[in-house]
């Protein structure tokens, strides 16, 4: 360990020699190219496709869906070249939905309530991760273009909300009908956190455009491949895909 | 390459952008097949009824039996029930459909807009049967699982015909909501097989659970009374699911019965802090009060006001209910801070609740898990007006 500090220690006093030499030279001579990156997700965990139980949306609001990264770029052959980085980022969201018949199942502590909720349903979801990109690029004058695969890992996560302002009918539309109300206590809650998954990998594509030497902007969507929840997790009849678009600054640390 | 990338981003643009917002389907369509209201339409409606307000009532969500009680000579062979359903619910028979009533009930189903629901409900004109003795007795013998899910116990009276109608209300539906989990046994009203004659009943206060502590309303107690309980309303206005009183033709003058008491161990309060030192309290109580207003509306009593109404007339509380492991006798008398008109009595002007609870604010959510209350062989011994 103490021999790989002195090597990276080295090879970065080299690089900065080699720098001082060569201005247009790859970092450190290792072929990439590395930038920071600062952005904002905005975008959701939504179904695709609404279906007709949904009605409404009465409310989305913008949580802190910060993403920080750092990427590596490598030239390949001409226009084309690959990009590789890691970035720590929120995909989250706050919505308040209206909906009809919309099947419920509130589960607390090993107690269950099932039913089919009219009235109005709000979610809170956060999901903090470090993501991976994995993306083949392509130079248009000054504009690169990205694709290609990513993978995140979540590091903390919730799902969360509560029903209110409607009737559940319990177990089915024939069932006993229980008014929701406004304020704590009267209403619904749930927490579908523990469902969750930890790995969600997705395909982005992406746009990053220096409009001076060292700074440029960037935009992304990523689409998750799967469900924000585990695949045994049905309550929630339809599966909600993670569907950000993002956008930034980038600078050129090299 | 450049052309189709971009080609692709803007495809997958706009179909996130359709996911998102755009592309609501139509509205379903409804999926409820209840029946809401009943109104009975009679040229001489006091000729069927007691009271005017008789003639219409709303239905609970959880009711399949509708009775209308009538007089005793009342012609029931033409009578055309007028439903008020789910919006774009049908019903078979349909709606304001003559049929004869003289022989028994007559079963409607109703089915949802989408087709998809259906529920069976009875309509009944059940004469109303003088009461003839003097002493009204609660036993607690007849009792049964509740037949659509079998999960908690409900109770019956033996009418003065015999039949047994189902009196008796009390929390338990709720509780299903906030323990679905929980057993028959373990509901907060219980049958109990050693009574002081047969069985008894078992009032006990419970935890809530989980989901009780979410709603705050961490404890249920264990509670009887003559009325309904309302579940749509327990976890909104709690206290306005408990509808105490049915109506009552005789002049109540003692309440009698025997009791055991057991305070459970930790007093807490409303916001489930311990209350050192303070013991629960059993209520043992029954009002007998006005059911119209001087405007002739109906009058109800709920959690919030069945000892306070102005409409209460009579009130019989057993004042001392301390802990006791033997059954313990109680004989009260009814208390009348108002005058009986007898004949707005005999035409079922008056109501009568009879109420039992393991905690005496239970209805606030305060008191003792595990406080108990059992009670048997309960009477209410009425006077005749010579």
């Amino acid at each position: 360990m103490k021999r790989f500090l002195a090597y990276v220690l080295l090879m970065v006093m080299a690089g900065a020699v080699a720098h001082a030499a060569r201005p247009d030279s790859t970092f450190l001579n290792t072929g990439f190219f590395f930038e920071g990156r600062v952005g904002y997700n905005i975008g959701g965990s939504a179904p695709l496709g609404m279906p007709a139980t949904i009605r409404k949306i009465n409310r989305f609001s913008l949580t802190p869906n910060v993403t920080f990264g750092l990427g590596a770029y490598r030239p390949i052959n001409g226009r084309w070249g690959a990009k590789v980085g890691i970035s720590f980022e929120n995909k989250g969201m706050e919505t308040d939905a209206n909906v009809k018949n919309y099947h419920m199942e509130i589960t607390k502590g090993g107690e269950t309530l099932e039913g089919v909720f009219t009235g109005n349903v709000v979610t809170r979801v956060t999901q903090w991760m470090f993501t991976v990109p994995v993306q083949v690029t392509c130079d248009v004058r000054k504009v690169r273009l990205r694709a290609g695969p990513y993978f995140s890992y979540l590091t903390g996560y919730k799902f969360d909300g509560w029903a209110y302002d409607g009737y559940l009918r319990v177990d089915d539309p024939t069932g006993a009908k229980v008014v929701l109300g406004h304020e704590d206590g009267e209403r619904g809650e749930y927490d579908f956190s523990d469902s969750m998954r930890r790995f969600h990998v997705g395909l982005g594509f992406g746009v990053d455009w220096y409009f001076m030497k060292k700074f440029g902007v960037w935009a992304d969507l990523n689409w998750g491949l799967q469900g924000i929840h585990k695949s045994d997790f049905h309550t929630i009849e339809q599966t909600l895909f993670p569907i950000y678009g993002a956008f930034g600054i980038t600078y050129k640390i090299r | 390459m450049f052309h189709n990338m971009i080609r692709v981003s803007w495809c997958v643009a706009l179909a996130m952008t359709m996911a998102l917002t755009s592309c609501f389907k139509d509205e379903p369509l409804n999926a409820e097949a209840d029946i809401e209201r009943v109104v009975v339409n009679v040229a001489q409606p006091e000729q069927l009824f007691f009271q005017i307000t008789d003639t219409a009532r709303d239905v609970l969500s959880t009711d399949n039996n509708i009775v209308f009680t009538v007089r005793g000579h009342a012609d029931l062979t033409a009578l055309a029930p007028r439903l008020v359903l789910t919006p774009g619910a049908t019903v078979e028979p349909a709606s304001g459909s003559v049929h004869d009533f003289s022989n028994g009930p007559v079963t409607y189903v109703v089915t949802s807009q989408d087709g998809r629901w259906q529920r069976r409900y009875t309509i009944a004109f059940q004469r109303h049967l003088v009461i003839v003795n003097d002493t009204i007795k609660y036993d607690f013998e007849h009792f049964e699982l509740e037949p659509a899910g079998k999960k908690y116990y409900i109770w019956y009276n033996q009418d003065a015909a015999g039949q047994l109608v189902q009196e008796w209300a009390s929390g338990n539906p709720g509780y299903k909501i906030a323990r679905a989990t929980a057993k028959p046994d373990e509901y907060p009203t219980i049958p109990l097989t050693e009574g002081y004659e047969g069985y008894g009943v078992k009032l006990i206060t419970r935890d809530t659970g989980p989901f009780g502590k979410m709603s705050k309303k961490p404890i249920a107690a264990g509670n009887l009374f003559l009325g309904e309980f309302d579940m749509s309303k327990a976890t909104t206005e709690t206290l306005k699911s408990t509808r105490f009183g049915l109506p009552f033709t005789k002049r109540p003058a003692k309440y009698t019965g025997y009791y055991k008491y057991t305070a459970g161990d930790t007093y807490k309060d409303k916001d489930g802090n311990v209350v050192p030192g303070k013991k629960d309290v059993g209520s043992i109580y029954a009002v007998l009060y006005r059911n119209h207003d001087a405007a002739g509306n109906e009058v109800m009593l709920f959690g919030d006001d069945v000892q306070t109404n102005p409409n209460i007339v009579a009130i019989a509380k057993v004042k001392d209910l301390h802990e006791t492991t033997e059954w313990t006798a109680f004989e009260v008398p009814f208390e009348y801070s108002k005058e009986v008109d007898e004949q707005l009595l005999e035409n079922r002007g008056y109501s009568l609740t009879v109420v039992f609870s393991a905690s005496v604010d239970g209805d606030l959510f305060i008191g003792a898990i595990g406080s108990t209350l059992c009670v048997d062989k309960v009477r209410v011994i009425c006077t005749h007006e010579e």
